[in-house]
């Protein structure tokens, strides 16, 4: 309990660092905090143009199923990829200064999140502009995966930002690792199109809970079912607790090893 | 669960800090695997060997003390002072410390260059800890601290570096702690600046704060600290007030200094030996580095007498004398008249001449004074092989205060031969009410 005490008092560490991890990320380009919401919107034009212009899946609205699952994958993408470099990324820091060692996977999960917030915004305007409309009831849910998404999230920056320290192929072995899970998990395709007798692995996966209940509330419009949101609630605290675990137990050495 | 072990001074002990019996271990790789072979085959992966740094620290510090940590490179000093700031952790006993620690380690921590000084305060003072209503109420004191009021908004990559070092130490310096862990930033900025910190940091002792202090330079460890402790081999060698830690500090690095130069002057003589047998200038050769500057301001501090040089002229007897009582002396008016008198051997029949130099330094430091013969009379003096060198000063026009005469005999400005540091102390008195650092020879004439 103490380090949640430790973590309040160091609170205005994490906000800094989020904002300064937000602004500091366009610096210096032209369009500047734009690409925030460019990047994504020009990586679902490459997908859609692959997998419905060019494979024609026949699903309705597909950059809209698509682009739904889309934003809260790079979140998690960004979690796990970046969260690698969080903290041999801050070397000087690490070594310096001592703060509690969390603060740096929080705050960089936060920073990721914040980032999907505002893709929200640009998921709300292409709901609006594709005439699908929205479910006032369903829409009360959101906040729930969003929280679900996010003790995931940070469950999977603990592990892989302490583990990196101390193994430092895992920054270019997550590197591939990302990319056959995002294919693992349906984010290109529905859960429907899986084959039954592979369903139980992807039930496994944490994100497939996830992105079927943004599907849900923003595709289908429907209210999740607690079943779904259920089970990813219990992957994501199983995650988040081997995660704090692992963390917990390799941040003495950090400075030592960077 | 593997939580921190989590320690408490008990509430009524008035203790800041606790170390005790603190060991740690460093793991040294001996040749980590570098070629692809190496890595795939894991050889040599596990070649290492476990190196003490510290091998069992204890002490304890009173709340508004203020301890010095010194010992030279490699003591495990610094190593210390990040345990107690836990950013590393002892594999043996632990560290308590009660209230709030800050330490200034690292200056400038997470600046970002395309960030103005004003939000890069924020940032730095929220990795120390602060809350962003502490931060408002700071900032004006930081930013008038550093001096920076008119670039406070600019880019920090705008800055020059002195700039940025004084923004840098102003956020650090102006987080209030109970603890205040220091590891050798004072030496930040002009002259000026840096004179405003050493207040400051005197100020902040004495509101109350602890303060650990790791430091070279021992004249701070003297100023501020109530305690210092040397640290040698990873053990606490001395302890106790810097007064007296500091000049046995200081002479255990001198006489290591001379067991390496006496080191160097044995090889040396050996490959003399075998290689060159008659040449009459062969201890030009011998290179024995002088002390540089700041080193000879902590002898200075020390005020003990301080030999060094290779011997082959050895100074054996010096004294001071007050021409108007022809006694020999360390009490002086200022219009006193002085005779220093050096008598010498001539241990190296190689050596045939040499140059004798004084040195005046006032106790303050101030250099008064400094000349030599070569300078004076245009050539070195031919040496006997026992010999007297007279230097008479006339007046002494010093004025009143307390002086040091350093003294050495050396072959030009190379090699030297024997330098006696802090030879004599004088006092000068004035019976007179002038006043000031020299005393001109001068007369009115009031027409």
């Amino acid at each position: 309990m103490k380090i949640f005490k430790e973590l309040y008092d160091y609170r205005e560490m994490i906000f800094s660092l989020v904002r300064k991890d937000l602004r500091g990320r366009y610096k210096g380009s032209v369009l500047g905090f734009f690409w925030t919401f460019l990047n994504p919107l020009l990586q679902l034009a490459i997908y859609n143009i692959v997998f419905a212009t060019i494979l024609k899946n026949g699903i309705d609205k597909y950059y809209l199923f698509l682009f739904v699952a889309l934003i809260p994958w790079f979140f998690f993408n960004g979690s796990l990829t970046g969260g690698t470099n969080c903290i041999i990324g801050q070397k000087s820091l690490i070594t310096k200064i001592y703060f509690p060692r969390e603060v740096m996977p929080i705050s960089h999960v936060l920073s990721c999140f914040v980032n999907m917030l505002l893709c929200f915004v640009v998921i709300f305007i292409i709901v609006g502009i594709s005439g699908v409309g929205i479910n006032i009831l369903a829409i009360i849910f959101l906040p729930l995966v969003w929280v679900t998404q996010f003790i995931l999230c940070l469950g999977i920056c603990f592990i892989a930002s302490s583990v990196t320290v101390f193994f430092r192929d895992l920054e270019h072995i997550l590197g591939i690792v990302s990319m056959a899970w995002m294919y693992m998990t349906p984010v290109m395709y529905g859960i429907e199109s899986v084959p039954p007798k592979y369903s139980f692995l992807f039930m496994l996966n944490p994100m497939t809970p996830i992105i079927q209940s943004y599907r849900d509330i923003l595709y289908y419009k429907t209210v999740p079912q607690v079943s779904t949101l259920l089970h990813a609630l219990f992957l994501g605290i199983i995650i988040l607790s081997i995660g704090y675990l692992t963390f917990n137990k390799l941040k003495k050495h950090f400075a030592e090893e960077l | 669960m593997n939580d921190i072990k989590s320690c408490n001074i008990e509430s009524a002990s008035d203790n800041a800090i606790e170390v005790r019996t603190v060991k740690k271990k460093f793991k040294v790789f001996f040749d980590k695997g570098q070629s692809l072979k190496e890595i795939v085959l894991f050889k040599n992966r596990n070649h290492y060997e476990n190196r003490w740094v510290l091998k069992g620290i204890s002490f304890t510090v009173k709340k508004g003390e203020a301890i010095g940590l010194i010992g030279e490179n490699g003591c495990g000093k610094s190593t210390l002072l990040k345990l107690m700031t836990k950013i590393m952790y002892p594999d043996y006993g632990d560290i308590c410390i009660k209230g709030r620690v800050s330490s200034l380690i690292e200056l400038g921590a997470g600046f970002h260059p395309d960030m103005s000084g004003r939000e890069n305060i924020y940032i730095n003072a929220s990795i120390f800890g602060l809350t962003r209503k502490e931060i408002d109420n700071r900032i004006q004191n930081i930013i008038d601290f550093s001096e920076l009021e008119e670039f406070v908004d600019n880019p920090v990559r705008t800055y020059s570096s002195g700039m940025y070092m004084r923004l840098a130490f102003s956020v650090a310096i102006n987080v209030d702690a109970d603890v205040l862990l220091i590891d050798e930033i004072l030496a930040v900025g002009d002259a000026n600046f840096q004179a405003k910190c050493f207040n400051k940091m005197r100020e902040i002792k004495s509101n109350g704060t602890t303060i650990a202090i790791v430091s070279h330079a021992l004249n701070q460890v003297e100023q501020i600290c109530d305690k210092a402790y040397w640290i040698k081999d990873g053990i606490i060698e001395e302890q106790g007030e810097p007064r007296t830690v500091i000049p046995k500090y200081m002479n255990w690095i001198m006489s290591k200094e001379d067991r390496i130069e006496l080191k160097r002057n044995e090889e040396l003589i050996e490959d003399k030996n075998e290689i060159i047998i008659n040449d009459k200038n062969i201890e030009s050769h011998q290179e024995i580095e002088e002390l540089d500057q700041d080193e000879l301001k902590e002898i200075r501090k020390t005020g003990q007498e301080v030999e060094y040089g290779n011997k082959n002229i050895e100074i054996v007897n010096y004294k001071l004398i007050n021409l108007s009582n022809n006694q020999s002396s360390i009490k002086f008016s200022c219009e006193d008249s002085a005779k220093l008198e050096v008598e010498y051997v001539l241990n190296n029949e190689m050596v045939d001449e040499a140059m004798f130099s004084i040195a005046i330094t006032r106790s303050d430091g101030v250099m008064c004074y400094t000349t030599n013969t070569l300078i004076d009379t245009g050539k070195n003096i031919s040496l006997k092989k026992n010999g007297r060198i007279e230097l008479f000063i006339e007046p002494l026009q010093l004025m009143q205060g307390e002086y040091i005469i350093d003294i050495s005999l050396t072959k030009d400005y190379g090699p030297i031969y024997h330098c006696i540091c802090n030879a004599i102390k004088l006092s000068v008195y004035n019976a007179k009410s002038d006043y000031g650092i020299f005393k001109p020879n001068h007369k009115w004439i009031i027409k």
